[in-house]
């Protein structure tokens, strides 16, 4: 590659950092990138059903910062470093070689400049980057930062797609990323050799075309959901959800509170931890609707 | 162009009815006095000839020696030898094009672009002069993956394995490269490696650090496709772990982006882009191999 010397540690060992490159496009970060847009899509669906959906992925509490570095931001950034070293390795001709194969290679690089700023972007405009109050309320908030609340999932994502550049960015930088994507299921196939005769290859077009395709239609349907949840009557609706909802939890703390009160003292004095007649009947009364 | 057409003119030539060829057409060369000199364009106007190709239009302005303006100048330089498509020798970049001189047909050109024929050398090599470049980069690639079958000593081995129908038509495609170095100039992975002597380096010195340099940059699809030729071969396959391994290597067979111009321009229409999903697939299986069996 051009931008290595003969011994660095890139040039040693580029077969297996670019083979790892090829890998993370599709696994964990295609992958990733398709689950995504499916939890987005169902939006669709309406508020309680996409709130189900990201209490799900929260449910993993302090372990999701875990698993969203291994498996989304480190895989991303490597995918990045290295794709940026390999568009820097490459010189486009295709004004002149104007060939499909050839705008394609433009293509997936273009794609891949627009997924690196948006990505970036994205994920600053709906996580912030950084989860500290300062920061947050200082910095991220003010830039249109950190607009995602996991609490109100629904209409925080539909007042972050409110302003119209928003859903315009979204829409150029959604529709790179699925390009990048499917393009870059086809050049995989090659150079893991999946597909090696050129009737082979064509076919396997169709594949990807159709694989494209079909994560177009659902980044349609989450760009179309979010909008439409955008909508004055519809959240008004997702936020009379998300209010009934949050005092739900409240109540259920409260409630919760209330009945470790008045479990403690019983407790205390009796060393075998056999619950009394009283705390029966608060615990049937707390399992109640 | 269309990919199908393989970068050459349409075989339109004579049957462009309607717009007569001209008399004569003007030439526009990108020359070049010397490896280490700025290169310049110049004009030269050739009279029409039945059935000429680039290399006897390079023949007229040779003898001409004069450009459009009537200045006297040197003979452009060019470079041929079998002048029906197999050496590889004339390849140059015709009308923004790389293919061979030799069967660039001026009918057909100017059918395309009847007002003039545009030769520039080939983009990927340092030039020697004016049209002639220097490919041994092209050749250290074929060197370095050891593209060929170890047959060392005069005694008679015996019979070789047979090998079958099949494996012999696919075989006969990748022996017809030439080395012309096409799918190297249109290849957008291939960047041109053009050293300057430095001072009071010795040939060897050079020649040391020219090769390091070739040795760690893209070998190009037609080594990767000679590889998979003498991988398949039944004797040459004694030697394809080898061969795998080597390309591997910094500037390997993964330093290929898949835009698969190598394969549009050929001129022997070499399924180069089959040979690298199956040197990628070959290299894969490899790596894993290795890895997990020592
Ligand atoms: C949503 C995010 C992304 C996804 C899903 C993704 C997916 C993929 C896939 C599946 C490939 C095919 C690998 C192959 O050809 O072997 C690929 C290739 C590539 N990616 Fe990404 N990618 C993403 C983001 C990026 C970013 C941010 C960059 C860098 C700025 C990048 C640069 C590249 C490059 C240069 C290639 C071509 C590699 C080659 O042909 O040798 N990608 N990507
Ligand atoms: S593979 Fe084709 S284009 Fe490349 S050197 Fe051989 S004959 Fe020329
Ligand atoms: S397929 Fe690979 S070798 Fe062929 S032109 Fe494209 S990048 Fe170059
Ligand atoms: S002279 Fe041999 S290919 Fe043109």
């Amino acid at each position: 590659m051009s931008t290595s010397s003969s011994d660095s540690f890139f040039s040693r060992h580029e077969f297996l950092i670019l083979r790892l490159h090829s890998l993370t496009g599709l696994f964990p970060v295609g992958a990733y990138m398709v689950v995504h847009l499916l939890t987005n899509a169902s939006v669709l669906a309406g508020a309680p059903a996409f709130q189900r959906n990201v209490d799900a992925i929260h449910a993993l509490g302090p372990v999701l910062p875990l698993v969203e570095w291994t498996f989304i931001f480190l895989p991303i950034i490597f995918h990045a470093v290295v794709g940026v070293m390999i568009v820097r390795s490459g010189r486009s001709n295709a004004s002149r070689y104007n060939y499909a194969g050839n705008i394609r290679y433009t293509l997936q690089r273009a794609t891949a400049w627009i997924a690196l700023v948006f990505i970036a972007w994205h994920v600053f405009h709906m996580h912030g980057l950084i989860h500290n109050d300062y920061w947050m309320n200082n910095l991220a908030k003010p830039l249109y930062g950190g607009q995602f609340d996991a609490e109100r999932a629904t209409s925080s994502v539909a007042l972050a797609l409110a302003p119209l550049a928003a859903r315009i960015a979204y829409a150029i930088g959604v529709g790179a990323c699925v390009y990048h994507f499917a393009n870059g299921l086809w050049t995989m196939g090659i150079t893991w050799g999946l597909w090696q005769s050129a009737a082979a290859q064509r076919r396997a077009n169709w594949l990807c075309g159709a694989i494209g395709l079909l994560v177009l239609a659902v980044a349609i349907g989450a760009w179309v959901g979010a909008i439409r949840v955008g909508e004055p009557e519809n959240l008004k609706d997702a936020e009379a959800y998300e209010l009934a909802r949050s005092q739900q939890q409240k109540d259920f703390e409260e409630r919760e509170a209330r009945i470790k009160e008045e479990l403690k003292p019983e407790q205390t004095n009796r060393a075998a931890a056999r619950p009394t007649a009283r705390a029966r009947t608060v615990a049937s009364e707390a399992a109640a609707p | 162009m269309q990919s199908t057409t393989n970068g050459h003119a349409s075989p339109a030539g004579h049957a462009a009815a309607g717009t007569p060829l001209p008399d004569e057409f003007d030439v526009r060369i990108l020359r070049q006095d010397a490896p280490d000199e700025a290169s310049y364009w110049e004009r030269h106007r050739v009279r029409r000839e039945p059935d000429m190709n680039v290399i006897s239009v390079l023949q007229r302005i040779a003898a001409q020696a004069k450009t459009v303006e009537g200045e006297r100048v040197a003979p452009v330089a060019w470079d041929c030898n079998c002048l029906e498509e197999v050496c590889g020798a004339c390849t140059m970049v015709v009308n923004g094009h790389v293919r061979q001189a030799c069967t660039a047909l001026v009918d057909r050109l100017l059918a395309d672009n009847p007002d003039e024929i545009e030769l520039r050398p080939m983009e990927k090599f340092p030039v020697v002069r004016d049209l002639v470049v220097n490919r041994r980069r092209l050749f250290r690639a074929l060197e370095k993956l050891k593209t060929w079958i170890p047959v060392d000593g005069y005694y008679d081995a015996g019979p070789g394995p047979r090998v079958s129908q099949e494996a012999q038509q696919e075989a006969y495609p990748l022996s017809e490269c030439m080395s012309c170095g096409c799918c190297l100039d249109a290849c957008p992975q291939y960047q041109k490696i053009e050293l300057a002597r430095r001072e009071g380096e010795t040939d060897a010195e050079f020649a040391h650090r020219e090769q390091e340099a070739f040795d760690t940059r893209f070998v190009g699809a037609h080594a990767i496709s000679q590889v998979m030729l003498f991988n398949r071969h039944p004797t040459g396959a004694l030697s394809a772990g080898e061969r795998l391994d080597l390309l591997m290597e910094a500037g390997g067979i993964q330093d290929c982006g898949n835009a698969q111009n190598c394969v549009a321009v050929c001129p022997k229409k070499i399924p180069l882009t089959t040979s690298i999903g199956r040197a990628g697939r070959a290299t894969v299986v490899r790596a894993i191999s290795k890895w997990f069996g020592r």
